[in-house]
């Protein structure tokens, strides 16, 4: 049996620790078969019992009294001497704070590196985010809105490759019965522009056509009190549950029992990047549930308007208000776009996905790529698989 | 720096032109007893005191008889427009009374939806008409004008009475529900439009002024004690009650609903002002950015396409940042207005042409001379619908009558200090409170005691100590924005006031704003002034001031998006820095000089009011204390009141702050004696 090629992933982010680069850094790493992985990543809580429960090789790295900026460049540096010991043919770098070790040890061994963008991380490290798309063999980027993000933080040349994430898609996708009409927000209360107030306001016109609806949010963060307070300020808290952070399996009950799942992200202002992809958009269709989101962003990625769901000004109350009503109202209307919903998210299910990172990572060591060894790829414009 | 030469500076005084409406101008009302009619003592002229849109309406006026009436009291002469709708049947009738002149956007009310069921009177704008009508289109809806006032009907075939949610704009409106029997009135969440109502046997009516009612109903004569207490204290009466018992308001961000098969009127409230303290833990850059745009989208909403916009620059940050965003979306030039005094100390002008010099705007400065005080004061104060003293509303109406023949419209920056803490006294306090919590437990009240009585034993400092001694918040809070009157009412009042307890003013006002649970904090300071300052005072005097001289002013603050994003924010976001720090730090740096800014106490549209007491209007507190109906009913005490003139006007002592409350009330109360009943 000819040994695969080595693959190493570095990351900041990782199980157990929550979140959507957390996710797919571990879905590649325990799919992608056809190259030996192994992660770099830091230590969080529960790590220890998590990885040894996980078949991935994982190596942490900590010094828990350091600043975060601290265990940045402790990782860094660990990827380096990682790299010496493992003797990878790639690299992959899940965040581009990890891009400079990846960058280095391109460089001095040789390796070409593939770096992977989301979208936040891109306006908060704009120089960063270009050095690391202009230094990377190849880039992928979660949504088409995400690769502009790349060329416009100064990569414009850039190699960019667009993959969404995955989702998980259950077998078995029958509703569980709810007893009031019900639309659901999955996000992080971390954000304004998930567009959790306006949904709180868009909530007083649904209730006005719908009186018994109830508005299930899912989710915490730093923004929550305020959004408690302003939903009590228009009297509509009483038909919102603010449930807090959920376990998985009770997220999942949530997505069987309600009938619309909303999320009307916008822009932020000031040019701060948004919404990369709205992975929730694709969770919800694998319930075969229809979803409402903002006409902007990662999210036009993520829906096809008037297919799997339906696409609004996510500013603009009433048209947010008008696109939950009409689907809490019309049964068959909400039935279509939740199937067509569930067909996507099957083409999104994560063997897809790593499948296809996984073509992108063999297809950069296949003979036939040029030899060269870091510095910039120019090979035209950026081909997005879509 | 000014670069002489580099904007145009037009100092001017008032023009009477032939058909504006200036209180200036000396029409002659309908004799004495019009209700419009003010003034005429002493020499000065009368005036017949032009007004402005309004509504009313009655659930008993089958042929809108007593809605004309009300209408009437609205009247002025010049190019107008009346429209009434009555349903025989209900005996239900609105009408709306409207100026030609103030053909914004607007078109002739009653406005009503497609199959003439619903009948809508507004008054107000809708700002956000655009968007909503976009979208009612796109729903089949059929629109028969091009009125913002329009997308009311049609919102409500859709939402019924939530359609104030739909809404960004100021509004006071009445909605008949034919089919349903129903009438719906609603006004907006900070009260920048008012709504009067009145109740007896089984009848409601309303209407955008107090004196319409007033007119049309017999019996209205008395006054009360308990409100003209709260008035001398706070300068202002608070709602929802008014001076005339019998008549309420309306409460601001309050609906209300009467039906033909039920008839009692329902109140409820659609939006509730919240007073949690609220800790996000955003960068302050991303925060300042989602101000700024949702504070442009406001700007943006509110202005009016190829038409020129005015701006009354203060010389304060909340004007400036309103003139700047303006400018920026205006595709004419932007035109300020600044007032000048021609006594005291008192100047705003330079740091207004230095905003002006920034903007490149056309600048003009107003001089409120002595002699114009002398001649429109008195019928001012006299001919609102209520008592008010804030000193503002002379040099605000003054600004708008001369930007009128100008502008059609005006952005003010109202409420920037309620939403967004720019009142110096929110972060004294928060301050006091801070170090008081370091005190050992028990220690701060025998010190406050302590504090007071040695300022009051010394004679200094009493000021100070009250304001800043531990004391219960909203003591301290009341003493600093009540100044001394509170304690001189018991030498002042008459017999008449005797059965006003003295802690009732202060039982009411925390009463309305729903008590607190354990201490107050600053935070519900600023709540308590949104939903009690803010609307019966600045935005009382604000649509009063414009609407008198036929210009309406438009506030970009209380924008409701807005609104909500600065009530997200902890109290120790917006008290950082100076105060107001959302709104300063989206100022472009170098427009306002802020050292001069660190020595500028919130003085926007501070007068001379102590040189007018003793001067232009020496003669109108003359006759007062020689006639006026406050003192011959009792209500305060005429001795006690002339002693207070003559130590003011020797100059030993400045009691403006007690003697403007009480011309104001005093010339406002004789036009309300000497109307007709019924």
């Amino acid at each position: 049996m000819t040994a695969r090629p080595r693959l190493l992933i570095l990351t900041p982010d990782y199980p157990p620790a929550p979140g959507g680069i957390q996710l797919v850094s571990e879905r590649l790493a325990a799919g992608i078969e056809r190259l030996q992985t192994r992660v770099l990543t830091l230590a969080t809580p529960g790590a220890a019992e998590f990885d040894g429960a996980h078949a991935a090789a994982v190596h942490r790295v900590d010094l828990a009294r350091l600043p975060h900026a601290g265990r940045l460049a402790l990782l860094n540096a660990s990827a380096m001497r990682e790299a010496l010991r493992f003797r990878p043919h790639l690299t992959l770098s899940m965040h581009i704070v990890a891009s400079p070790a990846a960058a280095a040890i391109s460089r001095s061994l040789g390796v070409p590196f593939v770096q992977y963008f989301h979208a936040e991380e891109i306006g908060a490290r704009p120089r960063l985010a270009a050095f690391a798309a202009l230094h990377a063999r190849e880039a992928i980027a979660v949504s088409g809105y995400t690769a502009g993000l790349v060329r416009a933080a100064g990569a414009a040349g850039a190699r960019i490759t667009v993959i969404p994430n995955g989702v998980d898609v259950p077998v078995d996708a029958t509703p569980e019965p709810v007893d009031r009409p019900t639309f659901l927000t999955v996000a992080r209360i971390q954000e304004r522009y998930k567009g959790h107030d306006v949904l709180v306001r868009a909530l007083a016109l649904v209730r006005a056509q719908v009186p018994q609806v109830q508005w299930v949010v899912l989710g915490d963060g730093s923004l929550r009190p305020g959004l408690e307070a302003l939903a009590r300020s228009y009297g509509v808290d009483g038909s919102i549950r603010f449930l807090g952070s959920v376990s998985d399996e009770q997220r999942n009950s949530w997505l069987r029992r309600t009938h619309v799942l909303a999320m009307p992200s916008r822009l932020p202002a000031g040019g701060f990047a948004g919404e990369g992809f709205g992975i929730a958009y694709l969770e919800a269709g694998a319930y075969g549930k229809p979803v409402v989101a903002g006409n902007v962003g990662g999210a036009l990625d993520a829906v096809i308007d008037g297919v799997t769901g339906m696409l609004v000004d996510p500013l603009d109350e009433l048209a947010v208000a008008e696109a939950i009503t009409t689907l809490l109202l019309d049964p068959e209307l909400a039935g279509r776009l939740g199937a067509a919903g569930r067909v996507r998210a099957r083409e999104h299910a994560w063997p897809v996905i790593v499948e296809r990172v996984q073509s992108v990572l063999l297809e950069l060591l296949a003979p036939s790529a040029p030899a060269s060894t870091g510095g910039r790829p120019h090979r035209g414009p950026a081909r997005d698989a879509a | 720096m000014l670069l002489a030469g580099s904007i145009d500076v037009i100092s001017g005084s008032l023009e009477c032109e032939p058909d504006g409406y200036g209180t200036a101008c000396g029409r002659s009302c309908e004799g004495a007893a019009d209700p419009r009619h003010a003034g005429g003592e002493g020499g000065t002229r009368s005036l017949c005191l032009p007004l402005m849109c309004g509504i009313a309406g009655s659930t008993e006026d089958p042929e809108g008889r007593k809605v004309r009436g009300m209408c009437a009291t609205m009247h002025h002469r010049g190019p107008d427009d009346e429209g009434i709708y009555s349903d025989a049947a209900s005996g239900v009738s609105i009408g709306m009374r409207r100026l030609s002149i103030m053909d914004v956007e607007g078109g002739h009310q009653p406005l009503y939806n497609e199959d003439g069921s619903l009948a809508v009177v507004c008054n107000g704008e809708i700002y956000n008409h655009p968007q909503l009508r976009e979208d009612l289109l796109a729903r089949g809806h059929r629109f028969a004008t091009s009125s913002d006032t329009e997308v009311l009907v049609h919102l409500y075939e859709e939402y019924g009475e939530e359609l104030v949610h739909a809404l960004d704009g100021m509004f006071a409106f009445a909605l008949w529900d034919e089919p349903r029997g129903r009438l719906l009135l609603a006004r907006d969440r900070f009260g920048e439009k008012p709504m009067f109502l009145h109740e007896r046997g089984g009848e409601l009516a309303f209407a955008s002024e107090l004196t319409a009612l007033v007119a049309v109903t017999p019996g209205l004569r008395e006054l009360d004690p308990v409100a003209i207490d709260a008035f001398f204290v706070f300068a202002y009466v608070p709602g929802p009650g008014t001076i005339v018992p019998g008549v309420r308001q309306l409460a601001p961000g309050h609906l209300l609903s009467w039906e033909r098969a039920d008839p009692r009127s329902r109140e409820r409230p659609w939006w509730t002002a919240g007073a949690d303290g609220l800790v996000p833990q955003e960068r302050f850059e991303s925060v300042l950015a989602e101000a700024r745009r949702l504070f442009d989208e406001s700007v943006r909403r509110r202005m009016i396409s190829d038409v020129p916009l005015g701006v009354f620059l203060s010389g304060g940050v909340d004007s400036t940042l309103v003139s700047i965003a303006a400018a920026k979306q205006s595709s004419k030039r932007l035109q300020t207005f600044t007032v000048g005094y021609d006594v005291g100390s008192v100047s705003e002008t330079a740091q207004a042409r230095r905003t002006a010099s920034y903007l490149d705007s056309e600048h003009h400065e107003v001089t409120l001379t002595q002699q114009m005080v002398a001649e429109r004061a008195p019928a001012l104060l006299a001919g609102l619908d209520q008592p008010l003293a804030d000193r503002a509303l002379l040099p605000l109406n003054v600004l708008s009558e001369f930007a009128r023949p100008r502008v059609t419209v005006a952005l003010g920056g109202e409420g920037a200090d309620e939403l967004f803490g720019g009142y110096p006294r929110y972060r004294w306090l928060a301050r006091s409170r801070r170090a008081e919590s370091a005190l050992p437990a028990g220690a701060a009240r025998p010190l406050g005691a302590l504090l007071r009585g040695g300022a009051a034993r010394v004679g200094r400092g009493e000021r100070a100590a009250r304001r800043l001694a531990p004391a219960p918040l909203l003591e301290r809070n009341l003493d600093w924005v009540t100044s001394e009157r509170r304690g001189a009412r018991a030498a002042l009042y008459g017999p008449r006031m005797a059965g006003v307890g003295e802690g009732r003013v202060v039982a009411d006002l925390a009463a309305r704003a729903g008590g607190h649970r354990g201490e107050p904090t600053v935070r519900w300071l600023m709540h308590l002034d949104q939903i009690d300052y803010l609307p019966d005072d600045v935005l009382f005097k604000t649509d009063r001031a414009g609407m008198l001289a036929s210009l309406e002013i438009r506030t970009v603050f209380l924008n409701r998006e807005l609104a909500d994003f600065a009530a997200s924010l902890d109290t120790s976001v917006h008290l950082a820095g100076g105060g107001k720090a959302i709104v300063r730090a989206m100022l472009p740096d170098g427009v306002i000089n802020t050292s001069a800014l660190g020595r500028y106490r919130k003085t926007a549209f501070r007068v001379p009011a102590a040189e007018w007491l003793r001067g232009p209007l020496a003669g109108a507190l003359d006759r007062q204390l020689e006639r006026g109906v406050i003192y011959g009913e009792g209500y305060f005490d005429r001795e006690a009141a002339r002693a207070l003139v003559r130590e003011h006007r020797s100059g030993e002592r400045d009691h403006s702050e007690l003697l403007w409350p009480m011309l104001a009330l005093g010339l406002w109360a004789d036009r309300f004696h000497g109307l007709d009943d019924g």
